[in-house]
């Protein structure tokens, strides 16, 4: 899909928005703009034939039957694994656990990681509830102290906040990479330096991020990241937990039966099972081998495309769209406008109306523009900017099979709500 | 089982929808911030527990239009609704 030419990376985008069939819908007439991508991104038929193949011509279990069927199941669904370990640059694709959805990927890691009796977690005022509450929890359960960190009204974190924050007695931070808000991208780096510095490991919270930018776990030294695959153009209910082999091999199991042992022995009248090591130790049961499949074809077809050049292209539309809202005196953006430090979406609220959900009913009504209002599961960041959570804010958010075109139309729509709220 | 119309009752709706039209029905006409902050309140309390966020109420709103319980109309300050008259 992306040709080299010499150092020019060349993305045909035209043939991009071909691959998702659901754009190919009209709805009373008019083309549909989709700008809910940060909420659920799009299929493209890559990914659906690779499901479908599954279910159409080898629907069996992995791992476990001998016949022909299994033996298919069972190689996909490893080479899938072996697929989303390139995407992220895990070390060894076994770092990489099928979960649900981001959220599990979080819950896992704050109810079993292994953090000692006293010590101190650390996450911030802009995490989603998925960031947080599990962590919050933890804390409530094992008596361990839990620190925000504030972010700044425009999104951004003060690093100073950080070395601050995290002292010797922190065991975990878990922070959000890219807000699913602001767009801001967090400093993970600088982080992690910090973090590990003191004795601290690291939880990020890629789930915005992954799908717009290049992940490098390796690089970046996190412990642990957790992705959502529906949000990378992948299955809905697949997400995955990365961690680091010692932290995985060191956290408690989640969930124990089938898939998870080598041996389960009978003795002396007691049942006394081996576990195996990760990644099948955190998979227990029947797995979802069609979702696996799906979210090894997106992490395919994602790198087929470049992520260095999926950010520059949704960073090019926010920059179109924010060129003209900045202007528009009745649009309070929340977060950055600079784009550099942004994931490709914009959030906001109008004067001329009380809530924004009047903006997503408005747009979605006469323009077919899909955004996103609401509080986005960021409840603490609204309070902290004195915005009534329950009128929320709206969000845009662009992906790789969205246009100019898509960015004019949402634009015109705003003009429109203004002109007639006003 | 109480109607709301011909064909529906009030438990084939959920519990956000039903929420919506018993605002609605001790109003004349609100807009969409107006029912938030009633759904927020002591007196709708025990059916309207799904808006913190404002989108699910919202979303379950438009679909009480789409079944032509409830009206709406956009105008200054965004949109009104109302139950739909007979």
């Amino acid at each position: 899909m992306a040709t080299e030419r010499g150092l020019i990376i060349m993305v045909d985008w035209k043939r991009v928005r071909n691959d998702f069939s659901a754009l190919e819908r009209t709805i009373n007439g008019r083309p549909v703009v989709y700008l809910d991508s940060a909420c659920m991104a799009l299929k493209p038929r890559q990914v659906i034939d690779a499901m479908n193949e599954y279910y159409e011509q080898y629907p069996a279990c992995g791992g476990r039957s001998i016949h022909k069927f299994g033996e298919e199941a069972s190689n996909a669904y490893s080479a899938s694994r072996g697929k989303f370990a390139r995407f992220i640059n895990a070390a060894q694709q076994e770092e990489c656990i099928w979960t649900r959805n981001a959220t599990e990927s979080l819950n896992m890691v704050a109810s079993s990681a292994r953090l000692p009796k006293g010590s101190k977690i650390i996450t911030t005022s802009l995490e989603h509830h998925s960031g947080s509450l599990p962590f919050v929890e933890r804390a409530k359960r094992d008596g361990l102290d839990i620190e925000i960190v504030k972010a700044q009204p425009d999104g951004t974190f003060d690093i100073e906040d950080w070395k601050r924050a995290i002292d010797n007695k922190t065991s975990l931070v878990s922070v959000v990479h890219s807000s699913n808000v602001t767009g801001t991208v967090a400093p993970m780096k600088e982080i992690v330096e910090i973090a590990h510095d003191r004795g601290a490991l690291v939880m990020s919270d890629d789930a915005q991020y992954a799908p717009h930018h290049p992940l490098d776990v390796q690089a970046l030294d996190v412990d642990f990241s957790a992705i959502s695959v529906h949000k990378m153009c992948g299955p809905t209910g697949m997400g995955v937990l990365y961690g680091k082999m010692e932290h995985l091999e060191s956290m408690n199991m989640c969930l124990y039966g089938g898939d998870t042992v080598s041996d389960v022995r009978f003795e002396n009248n007691k049942i006394l099972p081996d576990y195996l090591p990760p990644p099948e130790k955190f998979e227990a049961g029947l797995q979802n081998y069609a979702g696996a499949i799906g979210a090894g074809a997106a992490a395919e077809y994602l790198q087929s495309i470049g992520m260095r050049e999926i950010e520059k292209h949704e960073r090019s539309l926010l920059e179109m769209a924010l060129k003209r809202m900045l202007d528009m005196e009745q649009v309070h953006i929340l977060g950055t406008d600079d784009i550099s430090i942004k994931t490709g979406l914009v959030t906001f609220t109008v004067d001329t109306v009380s809530s924004a959900h009047d903006v997503a009913t408005f747009l979605n009504d006469e323009f077919n523009v899909m955004v996103r209002s609401g509080w986005h599961c960021v409840g603490p960041f609204h309070y902290q900017m004195k915005i009534d959570p329950k009128m929320g804010t709206v969000r845009a958010s662009f992906y790789i099979y969205n246009n100019q075109s898509d960015v004019t139309i949402f634009l015109e729509g705003l003009d429109a709500l203004i002109e007639a709220s006003s | 089982m109480q109607a709301v119309s011909p064909r529906l009752t009030m438990s084939d709706l959920s519990k956000n929808a039903q929420c919506v039209l018993k605002i609605l029905e001790n109003a004349d006409s609100l807009t969409t911030s107006e029912i938030l902050e009633l759904a927020h309140t002591e007196e709708y309390a025990e059916l309207c527990t799904d808006c913190a966020g404002g989108d699910a109420f919202v979303a379950a709103a438009n679909q009480l239009v789409e079944k032509g319980l409830i009206t709406k109309k956009f105008g200054k300050g965004g949109y009104r609704w109302q139950l739909k008259g007979d």
